[in-house]
């Protein structure tokens, strides 16, 4: 008798602490998400809604408000130069964007390997570019691409028989400059997160794989992406976001022609033209707006289509 | 094993190619940045370019010292970098653990809304986040500065992908039996487990924060709270900038970033070969 | 338990930070009785020297002088006073950027309040002038330097065109604009060169001394109505073009750089803070430049700013005499001699070091009194809130022309485009 009645306060007392538990993990849960949106709440909800709210006035900063309902959405979607931006903030960053991803995987994965040597070394130097300021960054991208015959980018090019480009400039000059730009900056950033997700791989599991037989390139595919997945999928996030914000890259190579040429604007460039030059703060909300919808739907694409990967190898492991 | 070892060396050979080649490629600027920061401010703009170092690096360097306090910005940057890093580390790790491990409702709805602080271009909050942080009156404050930072989404999914996937439910599980509460295993277990993504969470926060400038500019007014970017700045003038000066600022505003990073290297690499719980 | 300890300890340990963080600011009150001005500077002055002279002789008084580029300079001046708060007590405000802030007046202290009608004499009329409100009851700001237009010329490219190079001859040779055109062709037909580095430089030369421009001083547009004098300074540019004698340099870039240093164009229309870029940057055109009078249709002003005063200061008096004596004739003289700030105030212009003044990087021409003459001719000019950007909106279609395209179809789109930026 004496055992049954142990043995059903004992099971009451796992079900009692398992309940509390739970509750204790959703406390847990609420109290260690709190610090993020206490921040959130001081510092960018009213920001955000602001914007929001101002998307629907018209103000050049100074004066007052005036409520002009869906107007500006409405100029803005109706000027060419908008949908120019926009043209430019996708070309540049597929150019520019797409091909940080894969080589940081690439330079992730040899730097990972147990083989080579003075990883430290290249670890710092691929790190570089993103330390290194943007007002150096801007010079020696300046120089290097300025129009004259004698800038190095039109000697390179002038190597493989190409007429010198007027890069700042023209129409693919530009683009192509920026978007090496951006590239030569956050191929190292994306590699050490990469890096880092390496090491969240357990070695074990290369071992295993070669003790069946399976060869480095193998291991790669079937071991190395799929389990690096969840860190592809933050990183394409992260850059579409990126691509589609860029402000820093362009405005800095152009210089004092940033904002009145269209070959490279971009749509955070516009926007900005249209508060700080041209005192419109109701469309540069606007558009602000729009492009929140745009980035929105491009992530959520882009996360869609990475999630894809490693779902059809899964049958190979 | 000999085979073994003659293989791998020749598999290496083109991997070593790419890696330098890389990095020739990556720190060709740092390197020209160094170049003018030796050079007369002429030589900016000479075409062909310079590209071999001039004599002109203590000049140059002494020139920004007479201009800009740059000792004491940079020692404001170290702070402020420190302490929004730290600040960093903690909030995402924490909420990372959270969103990793447990369960609670509307967790899938709060991890959404993370998206959304991402979403308004700096440029465009500038105005209202001005007028706030100038309300609460931390203008010219570290608090003032730094705060913006710690609205890190890439911090929270970062930590929340490295939880997830290198510390196992089972050693949790073992842990909650031995009586330990969600605290102390996030402390004792979680936090020893994800050193590699403290740290290289730790360095790209830190060198966001210290290449940073609209905001800091922005938010610092007082030239004795200045930080590095805010400090360079007042070097560039438009109509009669000595490039000499300009990058020789810029250079030795970048050297300390590069030393920090080694230090954040180290601790990477030292806690993966410390090896993980398993 | 223990878990909740140290999960307490940890959040002490951040308030502690946080309240760290907060003490780590400046003090706003002083609480040793000194009134405290910010003044927010731009470019290359020397007001921070100038600054601590006053404090010497002022020690109740301590001056915050804050120096930055122009463009982050203004944004950060346009922040404050648009959020209404954390202005500072004084600012520089360039001449281009001053039209956007008419429309909010009650931002800035009215310097007439304080005063300023008494050193109104002290300053060029349409200098003085930009400063006033349309009906000239309040005052902005006072004046700080002027960019008076000049032309620099190369020695070299007029030689060998057989021109005179004497600055005196110089100015008698090119008086009018169509002058201006004769030579051009000399020098093209001679030397090959082109006058004129860009279609900008083309451009402004006429357009910089238009009293109206773009809008009118009710910030209507004007630009697309008869006569309007912009389209003439278009033509002109164009005609230069089409004759051969502007350039493809870009200001500011290296290829504008080595121009200058090895005198590939002949001509430079430009106020005198261009010296001192010129000293730096160009070396080995040391010498070869001389500076001579532009012909009055072309004399305009490039440049320059004022010092305002915000609202929101609590020491508007403090600052005000602060800003008089910054800026007082003997100042303005040593402004200039420092950092070459050109001075408004026509009383320097009679003083020994002005009259003496010698430019090695000129071949020792007194080039001050050149841009002084330069100085007087200068009309009074609105420019509008949305200049800059309807301004680069010609130059777009200006370099497009440059590129080929038809001059005529470029000014009608420019137009448009303007007419549909302007509605914003």
């Amino acid at each position: 008798m004496e055992d049954v009645q142990k043995q059903a306060k004992a099971r009451k007392t796992i079900k009692t602490s398992k309940l509390s538990e739970k509750k204790k993990d959703m406390i847990s849960g609420y109290l260690y998400v709190a610090p993020f949106f206490i921040v959130f709440g001081i510092i960018g909800l009213y920001p955000a809604l602001f914007s929001i709210v101002l998307a629907f006035q018209e103000w050049n900063g100074l004066g007052e408000m005036e409520f002009v309902g869906l107007s500006n959405f409405a100029v803005v979607l109706q000027d060419p130069l908008f949908w120019k931006s926009l043209y430019n903030t996708v070309i540049i960053g597929l150019m520019g964007t797409a091909p940080q991803l894969i080589v940081g995987i690439v330079l992730a994965y040899f730097l990972n390997l147990a083989v080579i040597r003075f990883t430290n070394f290249f670890r710092v130097t691929i790190f570089m570019p993103y330390i290194t300021s943007m007002v150096a960054v801007a010079l020696v991208f300046g120089v290097f691409f300025s129009s004259n015959e004698t800038a190095l980018a039109n000697y390179v090019i002038g190597l493989f028989g190409v007429d010198p480009v007027s890069w700042k400039t023209s129409e693919w000059g530009a683009k192509i400059a920026i978007a090496l730009m951006v590239f030569w900056r956050w191929v190292g950033y994306n590699t050490i997160i990469y890096l880092a997700g390496l090491q969240s791989i357990s070695k074990d599991l290369y071992e295993a794989a070669t003790i069946d037989g399976a060869n480095k390139l193998e291991q790669f595919i079937y071991i190395t992406i799929p389990l690096l997945k969840p860190f592809i999928i933050l990183t394409v996030f992260m850059s579409t976001v990126g691509a589609l914000q860029l402000f820093a890259e362009p405005t800095v190579f152009l210089g004092s022609s940033a904002f009145s040429r269209d070959e490279a604007m971009t749509v955070v460039m516009y926007l900005y033209r249209d508060a700080f030059n041209l005192g419109s703060f109701g469309t540069a909300s606007a558009t602000a707006v729009l492009l929140l919808i745009i980035i929105i739907g491009a992530a959520a694409i882009n996360t869609w289509l990475t999630s894809g990967i490693g779902s059809k190898k899964k049958r190979g492991v | 094993m000999k085979k073994r070892k003659n293989q791998s060396k020749a598999g290496t050979l083109p991997i070593y190619l790419i890696l330098g080649f890389t990095s020739l490629f990556s720190l060709f600027p740092f390197y020209w940045m160094f170049v003018m920061a030796t050079q007369p401010s002429a030589a900016y703009n000479s075409i062909p370019p310079t590209l071999l170092p001039g004599g002109k690096l203590v000049e140059n360097f002494q020139k920004v010292l007479d201009t800009i306090p740059f000792f004491q910005a940079m020692w404001n940057t170290v702070l402020l970098c420190t302490v929004v890093t730290v600040a960093v580390l903690l909030i995402s790790s924490l909420a990372g653990f959270a969103f990793a491990k447990f369960q609670f409702p509307g967790k899938n709805f709060l991890f959404i809304l993370i998206l959304l602080t991402m979403v308004i271009p700096p440029q465009l909050g500038l105005i209202p986040q001005y007028y706030l942080i100038s309300q609460l009156g931390w203008l010219d404050t570290l608090m003032g500065a730094g705060i913006l930072f710690l609205l890190n989404p890439l911090g929270i999914f970062l930590m929340r992908q490295y939880i997830s996937e290198s510390v196992p439910d089972e050693l949790m599980e073992a842990a909650k039996l031995d009586g330990c509460s969600n605290f102390r295993i996030y402390w004792s277990i979680v936090i020893p487990i994800i050193k590699p993504a403290f740290a290289t969470l730790g360095i790209i926060v830190f060198t966001l924060v210290w290449g940073e400038f609209l905001w800091q500019f922005t938010v610092l007014r007082d030239p004795s709270s200045y930080t590095l970017q805010v400090a360079l700045a007042s070097l560039n003038n438009a109509f009669r900038v000595d490039f000499g000066m300009l990058l020789s600022g810029v250079f030795w505003a970048t050297v300390p970033l590069i030393i920090i990073f080694l230090i954040f290297n180290k601790w990477f690499i030292s806690s993966i070969t410390e090896g993980s719980v398993k | 338990m223990k878990g909740k300890k140290k999960f307490l300890s940890v959040l002490l340990l951040s308030t502690a930070l946080v309240l760290a963080a907060c003490n780590g600011g400046g003090d706003e009150s002083s609480g040793d009785g000194k009134v405290k001005l910010n003044f927010w500077t731009f470019g290359a002055t020397n007001y921070d020297s100038l600054a601590e002279e006053y404090m010497k002789e002022n020690p109740d008084v301590e001056i915050n002088v804050k120096t930055s580029e122009l463009g982050d300079h203004h944004n950060s001046l346009f922040t404050s006073i648009s959020a209404g708060t954390g202005a500072p007590d004084l600012a520089m405000i360039e001449v281009d950027q001053l039209d956007r802030y008419r429309e909010a007046q009650e931002r800035f202290v009215n310097l007439y309040d304080l005063g300023a009608d008494e050193v109104k004499g002290d300053y060029l009329d349409w200098k003085w002038n930009m400063a006033e409100s349309t009906d000239g009851d309040f005052l902005f700001g006072l004046p700080t330097d002027i960019g008076p237009k000049a032309m620099y010329y190369n020695v070299d490219v007029f030689e060998e065109a057989n021109l005179p190079t004497e600055p005196e001859k110089v100015k008698e040779m090119i008086s009018s604009p169509d002058q201006f055109a004769d030579a051009a062709k000399t020098v093209l037909d001679e030397t090959g060169k082109p006058m004129v580095d860009s279609m900008e430089m083309a451009y402004r030369a006429n357009m910089d001394a238009l009293e109206k421009s773009y809008f009118n001083e009710k910030d209507e547009l004007i630009i697309g109505k008869e006569g309007n004098e912009v389209k003439d300074a278009y033509d002109y540019a164009v005609s230069l073009y089409e004759k051969g004698y502007v350039g493809n340099y870009e200001m500011w870039t290296p290829e504008w750089a080595t121009a200058l240093n090895k005198g590939d164009f002949a001509v430079e229309m430009a106020p005198a803070w261009l010296k001192g870029y010129m000293t730096e940057n160009a070396p080995e055109g040391k010498g070869n430049w001389r500076v001579s009078t532009l012909p009055s249709e072309f004399a305009g002003n490039w440049g320059g700013s004022y010092v305002a005063i915000p609202a929101e200061t609590e020491h508007s008096e403090e600052a005000y005499k602060f800003a008089k004596w910054l800026v007082s004739p003997e100042n303005q003289l040593k402004s200039f001699e420092e950092s070459g700030l050109f001075p408004s105030a026509p009383s320097v212009y009679e003083m020994d070091e002005f009259v003496n003044n010698e430019d090695e990087y000129f071949g020792g021409q007194n080039t001050a009194a050149t841009f002084a003459e330069a100085a007087k001719e200068i009309p009074a000019v609105y420019k509008g809130p949305k200049y800059v950007t309807v301004n680069d909106e010609v130059l777009t279609a200006l370099r497009n022309v440059q590129e080929g395209a038809d001059p005529e179809k470029e000014w009608k789109d420019a137009v448009k485009r303007i007419e549909g930026l302007v509605k914003r």
